[in-house]
């Protein structure tokens, strides 16, 4: 054989350092490293706290408010609330947290901690970082499989207020996902209690898959409901259903104001998240359900239609200038 | 893949299978320590210095120049042992003292042999008189002990027999050696050893590596029952692990995908220059590589407690599972076999190293199923070591033409070579090996043969592939061309690669 011949035979599925791809019969069998989970004490200290502040202050809300045009409801009702709350909202965005973050009293904008998906926001050194300076974020396990034990119990004793999406991960279509429980189960252990927020348009604003703010300054609409406080021998179901209703009332008052949301919350005609279905913020029941009780399907065009309507600029204002 | 004094790469078809060894385990750091623990903490038995009183007769017995392949690097661990055990028997005042060669029917081991093997310390305290190679063939040196209750006889070296203490002193580089068979077949004479290496025993020996399921060592073990109520023996088995070829050639010892540029570099080096030089030179280089061998585990102590424990070592490094047989098993055979140390590696000798030993390695099953299609590389040259390999001549030029049929052989000529006085002669004297050895060499494929539907040599001689009954094939396109006959178009294929030994546990 030719010498070519040869070492074409010998650099043959070699790259241009000579390794070869390892067969995988003969790769180790590797457990998964257990994974560590990134500390974020140090993002609770009072340096960072007042860096956070500084920041939010000079770049995190200013940079929200000029790329979009909020519009903060509600925030009279946490006037009279004391200690850690539980701040639950809808997801659709990436725009969620800042927004609400921007939106808050000082005095709660200061004291809290934002729940973020481990697997996302702390997998990388860099972005876990920035994600505890900026939003004080703590890891959340999502779907369990790390087993981590959750901060968020210890965060509550030390007095932190949580923001929490239960829906558990920003929606594929700004539709609200059924509510996980552990946001509910939370408020009941703790007996604290859960302030419901509800965003619209921050879909429209930037949805999953853009990393800025569409142009325009398109309107988006942060709105505080009264805090629930869970009763005496509740169980964590029903005061998740509440939360769910809070919140599903809140998003209509976009459409049908708030003493219009209120009545369709009082008369049960408003669509609220649960099961395994999506609903679209703000929507009624339908008035004549399907015969076999079957949930209305709605093609992913349409949602997604249907969440990136502009929110109107005439509302309707009722009792409030 | 080795081929012969050579080797290539070659590529093998997609979805072929590769059953390589473990890695090579880390070697003992001091290994004169774990001998000396060894020696006074044997297993089954009193500490070595106290089998030894003064006026007794002491035979250390070894295993001869067959083990281990390649060669060891000095010192070998033979001679480690057999220093540490003569010096047990100075401070306790032993004056009788032989050591034996445990070589059966193989040839005599030259001194230059065996001083590499014992050492120079001991090569000049005891050589020519006490050091000495077992003779099968000096009828008044041998003893016969008995038979067993399957009727075999069980004839060993005299001295040994009539010794005090035997000290065997063994390397058991594959599950196949030590335990039982050391001192029955080391020191037999061909009366006893025609009991167990036979066309019958061997068939029945699936394979002669898994000691349970073979029907040689089920034999070894009952002559070893004889022996034992006749005389003590002290055993010393040592293990080695997989460093088969020396740094220079260290790419033979690693997976191919784990070559880096200085092994893909060295083995264009060493490939071009080992195709270049002349053949003569080629085998010399090649016999004169020895393996920097680490040892494994050191155990001494009665035969039957030891050997357990060295098997367990033995397996560590070569037993790899392998799922399920396959229509054709490539093995590539290398340069040296049990029998061509310092040698020729002639065909018949080729024949046993692919269907008898690389066949063999296996538990369970074979790695080929059963009619499936063996692919060797070697070239088969028509060469003949003519003093370590008279006999081996005659058997090519005379009996293969007659038949390759190994029952035939064996009823009709072997004993009349086991017999002829030249061989004899030869063995004694010379350094020929025995008479009947071909006849073993050729049983010692008999199960493959069996076993198998076509035997292929990749770049095997026509004429000595075709005297002994296989094909030969230029390439392994060919090769596998050939094999559709029996396999069909898309066989499944495993290659068992080889050195280092491997062990395939097929399931």
């Amino acid at each position: 054989m030719s010498i070519r011949k040869e070492i074409r035979q010998l650099r043959h599925g070699r790259d241009w350092r000579g390794r070869s791809t390892v067969p995988q019969s003969a790769e180790p069998h590797v457990r998964e490293p257990e994974g560590r989970e990134f500390p974020t004490a140090w993002a609770r200290t009072r340096p960072a706290v007042a860096a956070r502040a500084g920041l939010r202050r000079t770049l995190l809300k200013p940079v929200a408010w000029s790329q979009t045009r909020p519009m903060i409801e509600g925030t009279e009702y946490l006037d009279g609330v004391r200690g850690p709350v539980v701040f639950v909202a809808n997801h659709s965005s990436h725009l969620d947290t800042p927004l609400i973050l921007g939106s808050l009293p000082e005095r709660f904008a200061d004291r809290v901690a934002v729940g973020a998906a481990s697997d996302y926001f702390f997998d990388v050194r860099w972005r876990a970082t920035l994600t505890a300076i900026f939003f004080n974020a703590f890891p959340v396990e999502r779907y369990g499989s790390r087993r981590l034990r959750s901060l968020a119990l210890d965060l509550v004793d030390d007095g932190w207020s949580l923001l929490l999406y239960p829906e558990g991960t920003r929606s594929e279509d700004g539709w609200i996902n059924p509510f996980k429980l552990g946001a509910a189960s939370l408020c009941i252990t703790k007996g604290i209690p859960c302030v419901p927020i509800a965003l619209r348009g921050s879909y429209a604003a930037m949805p999953r898959g853009r990393n800025w703010p569409q142009p325009g300054r398109p309107r988006v609409s942060v709105r505080y409901g009264r805090p629930i406080v869970p009763e005496e021998g509740e169980d964590v179901r029903s005061f998740r259903l509440r939360m769910a209703k809070a919140v599903s009332q809140l998003a209509a008052e976009e459409d049908l104001g708030w003493y219009g949301a209120l009545r369709a919350a009082s008369d049960d005609a408003l669509e609220i998240p649960g099961g395994a279905r999506p609903v679209r913020p703000g929507a009624l029941k339908s008035p004549a359900p399907k015969p076999n009780g079957a949930a209305e399907q709605v093609s992913h065009w349409r949602r997604i239609w249907a969440s990136t309507q502009p929110l109107d600029e005439k509302r309707r204002r009722v009792w409030r200038s | 893949m080795h081929q012969g004094e050579g080797f290539r790469l070659e590529r093998l078809p997609l979805g072929a299978k590769v059953i390589y060894p473990p890695d090579s385990l880390p070697g003992i750091r001091n290994v004169d320590a774990a001998i000396r623990h060894a020696l006074l903490n044997p297993h089954g038995t009193e500490p070595l210095p106290e089998l030894l009183t003064p006026g007794m007769r002491l035979t250390i017995v070894f295993d001869d120049i067959s083990l281990p392949l390649p060669q060891m690097q000095t010192p070998d661990v033979r001679q480690r042992v057999i220093e540490q055990v003569l010096e047990m028997a100075a401070s306790k005042g032993v004056d009788d003292v032989e050591l034996i060669a445990g070589n059966a029917l193989h040839r005599r081991m030259t001194p230059a042999e065996l001083r590499r093997a014992v050492g120079d310390r001991v090569f000049q305290a005891f050589f020519p008189d006490h050091l000495k190679n077992h003779d099968a063939e000096d009828h008044d040196n041998l003893l016969h002990m008995g038979q067993t209750k399957h009727g075999e006889d069980v004839e060993i070296n005299r001295r040994a027999a009539e010794s005090d203490l035997i000290v065997y002193v063994n390397i058991t580089l594959t599950a196949m050696s030590g335990g039982s068979k050391s001192v029955s077949v080391g020191l037999a004479s061909y009366k006893s050893l025609k009991h167990h290496h036979n066309v019958h025993t061997l068939r029945h020996s699936n394979s002669f590596n898994d000691p349970p399921n073979s029907a040689m060592h089920h034999s070894y073990d009952r002559m070893k029952g004889v022996i034992d109520e006749h005389v003590k023996v002290f055993t010393v088995e040592t293990t080695l692990n997989n460093d088969t070829f020396p740094p220079s050639m260290g790419f033979l010892n690693k997976r191919e995908w784990e070559w880096n540029i200085r092994d893909q570099a060295s083995y264009v080096a060493v490939k071009r220059a080992n195709d270049l030089v002349p053949a003569k030179t080629r085998r010399r280089i090649w016999q004169s590589s020895a393996a920097p061998y680490g040892v494994t585990g050191v155990n001494a102590g009665l035969q039957s407690e030891v050997h357990p424990k060295t098997l367990v070592n033995v397996h560590r490094q070569q037993l790899t599972e392998v799922n399920g047989q396959s229509d054709v098993a490539i093995y590539g055979l290398p340069y040296i076999c049990p029998y061509n140390v310092n040698s020729v590696m002639n065909p018949i000798l080729v024949m046993s190293l692919g269907l008898g030993y690389f066949f063999n390695l296996y538990k369970n099953k074979p790695i080929v199923r059963q009619g499936g299609v063996a692919i060797f590389y070697h070239p088969v040259p028509n060469e003949f070591h003519p003093v370590h390999h008279p006999s081996y001549i005659d058997f090519f030029e005379e009996i293969l033409t007659e038949s390759t049929d190994p029952v035939l052989l064996e009823t009709k000529y072997e004993e009349q070579f086991a017999t002829d006085p030249w061989y004899i002669q030869l063995y004694r004297n010379s350094y020929a090996y025995h008479g009947v050895h071909p006849f073993y060499m050729w049983y010692w494929g008999a199960h493959a043969l069996e076993h198998l539907g076509d035997v292929i040599f990749v770049g095997g001689n026509r004429k000595t592939t075709s005297r002994m009954g296989f094909r030969s094939a230029t390439t392994l396109a060919d090769a596998l061309e050939m094999a559709k006959d029996t396999v069909g178009g898309s066989p499944s294929i495993t290659y068992q690669h080889a050195p280092p030994l491997t062990l395939a546990d097929v399931r």
